[in-house]
């Protein structure tokens, strides 16, 4: 009863369109209240959110990606990886693809991903006349893949509120990050056969090297931040302060970025950062409240009283979050989510860092399922495009992703391997 | 108004400035342990106090700009009189959430302040210097919901700040 009122509750507070992060907090202040616990927990819960050294990687990844957007980055990755991979078939949208690939190794956020690479190669593969709808749901998916290869924002927040190492989350989703990466490259190569796609000229040599040196400083960041985090180096927080600061030398050598936009970079890596953390700091405010109504266990009791089998608990948890992906944008769902699934789920003999993985692609899922995927909405404002142009291209990903998410099942030392095994 | 306004944006580009801070502060901090073995006793609990100012300060902003996450799905499809009524009570419940933080907020720094409550660590700083943060941001939150409040009954409330994320 309490389950079906509080669940209740927060849906409406979220439908009337009450900001994700106070609907969290007020509601577990509701709650706290009405338990006659002591409202104190609410501005402790906050505070201690803040405090949390992890989260400080946040702004710090968003700075550095943001100042390597503005710093026209995504031109000079996309000419490089294009020098060598154009004359493929389906050569640019394969371009595409590694671009993505190896921006979102310098970036936490599958938005900045489709951005920087969506602003590049859009109007690039329109040109060479790519259909619509394919470039579009390459790059809504594509620009996913920021939050599956290492770093990553929902991670480093999954890693939080749970208290797994976020380290070990971020080595996990390389496996899977580079299977998905391997299925979009071959699905382009095939549609574009398949599409009769007109084939281009290989690229000369001195194009190869004159592109690829001025890219090469991205991708030695790209690699410097992710074994450094590997080799226990540095923190994630530290590796995301090196890559702020490296992305600034970078950008500055190229001569690149202005003040002003360095300036708005700052600016906007400040309101991502102010939106996330807060919604972080009300779902702390909730999950203590409905721990203290031992919401969660109930929960975790009737999951595994009506499911016995892992594969039936996979099954139903993926159709209730790509429900939920339907109205609700990524890192909500991660975070009311993890605190209610998780539990039940480690009954059923889940490992924690495998559950997190396969949240995140569940996540990217709800990233490019229409009406509501943030992803959706960068590729309509960089492309102009419809939003039903958009999901109808989507939707082939769509299958490819949720490919993953049965393999990671079926062999889930494609996530773990890396981590514990390698 | 206008004056509120402007402080609202300033303490956002404040907030901005302090992220930018933490992470010079944090790079520094790297660097003078590898290159000079010789960390730092302040970076770390210095670029945390930067971030917990900086995320609370430029809150009330963010309300503004509309830059807070929110479910739009059913929002979009009401007709224009019932959701200037529902966005309304929406940042009521804003403003009603953060005046009983302002509230208990308070509390807790004014009990550290008056009981010059440290935090222990190398630098031994005064906690309420991490708490105080938390009644002023959500008192800005308060007044900015009342403003939002006024603001969606005349139907204003598209984003002004930008797009989204």
């Amino acid at each position: 009863m309490n389950v079906v009122a509080i669940l209740g509750a927060l849906f409406a507070l979220l439908l009337m369109r009450v900001p994700v992060a106070f609907a969290l907090g007020g509601l577990g202040l509701t709650l706290l209240i009405l338990g006659g616990f002591s409202p104190l927990m609410a501005p402790q819960a906050i505070l201690s959110t803040l405090d949390g050294f992890i989260l400080l990687a946040v702004p710090l990844f968003l700075l550095m990606s943001n100042v390597l957007l503005k710093g026209g980055v995504g031109r000079d990755l996309f000419a490089a990886v294009h020098a060598w991979v154009g004359h493929w078939p389906g050569g640019l949208a394969v371009a595409t693809i590694l671009s993505c690939g190896i921006f979102a190794a310098i970036s936490g956020s599958s938005v900045a991903t489709a951005a920087t690479i969506g602003t590049v190669a859009i109007p690039e593969m329109i040109k060479r006349g790519y259909e619509k709808t394919f470039v579009y749901g390459l790059l809504a998916a594509g620009g996913t893949l920021g939050i599956l290869i290492p770093p990553s924002i929902p991670m480093i927040v999954y890693g939080f509120i749970t208290e797994e190492s976020v380290i070990a989350l971020f080595l996990a989703g390389i496996g899977p990050g580079l299977v998905l990466i391997a299925l979009f490259v071959v699905f382009s190569i095939v549609r574009s056969i398949l599409g009769g796609q007109a084939v281009e000229a290989p690229a000369t040599w001195r194009e190869r090297l004159v592109t690829s040196l001025r890219a090469l400083p991205s991708i030695l960041l790209a690699v410097l931040v992710v074994a450094g985090i590997y080799s226990g180096a540095f923190t994630p927080t530290e590796a995301a302060a090196v890559g702020f600061a490296a992305s600034l030398v970078i950008t500055l050598a190229l001569g690149t970025l202005t003040w002003s936009g360095f300036k708005e970079a700052a600016f906007e890596a400040m309101a991502t950062t102010a939106a996330i953390l807060l919604i972080v700091a009300g779902a702390k405010v909730f999950g203590k409240a409905i721990t203290l109504y031992r919401i969660p266990q109930d929960i975790s009791a009737f999951i595994t009283g009506n499911i016995d089998t892992p594969l039936m608990f996979i099954l139903v948890v993926s159709v209730v979050l790509l429900i939920m992906g339907l109205v609700f944008e990524a890192l909500s769902m991660v975070l009311i989510m993890t605190p209610v699934l998780l539990p039940a789920a480690m009954i059923l003999g889940f490992d924690p860092i495998w559950f997190g993985i396969f949240m995140v692609v569940m996540v990217e899922c709800a990233l490019i399922t229409p009406p509501v995927g943030l992803n959706l909405y960068v590729i309509q404002a960089v492309a102009r495009a419809r939003m039903g142009e958009v999901a109808e291209g989507v939707a082939p990903f769509l299958a490819l992703m949720l490919t993953v998410v049965a393999a990671l099942y079926i062999l889930p030392d494609l996530a773990l391997y890396i981590p514990f095994k390698l | 108004m206008a004056v509120f306004d402007t402080l609202i944006r300033a303490l956002a580009w404040a907030g901005a400035a302090l992220f930018a801070l933490a992470g010079a502060m944090l790079f520094y901090e790297v660097v003078a342990r590898y290159f000079f073995n010789a960390p730092t006793i302040w970076a770390a609990e210095l670029s945390q106090l930067a971030l917990i100012w900086g995320t609370l300060v430029a809150m009330p902003w963010c309300l503004a700009a509309r830059r807070h996450i929110a479910v739009d799905a059913l929002a979009v499809l009401l007709p224009d009189g019932l959701r200037r009524g529902t966005e309304a009570a929406a940042m009521l419940a804003v403003a009603a959430f953060a005046a009983i933080v302002t509230w208990y907020g308070g509390d807790i720094f004014a009990d550290s302040f008056v009981r010059g409550r440290t935090t222990g660590s190398m630098l031994d700083l005064p906690t309420w210097l991490a708490e105080l943060p938390v009644p002023l941001g959500f008192a800005l939150l308060f007044v900015q919901a009342l403003v939002e409040t006024r603001r969606a009954l005349a139907g204003d409330y598209a984003a002004r700040g930008g797009g989204h994320e």
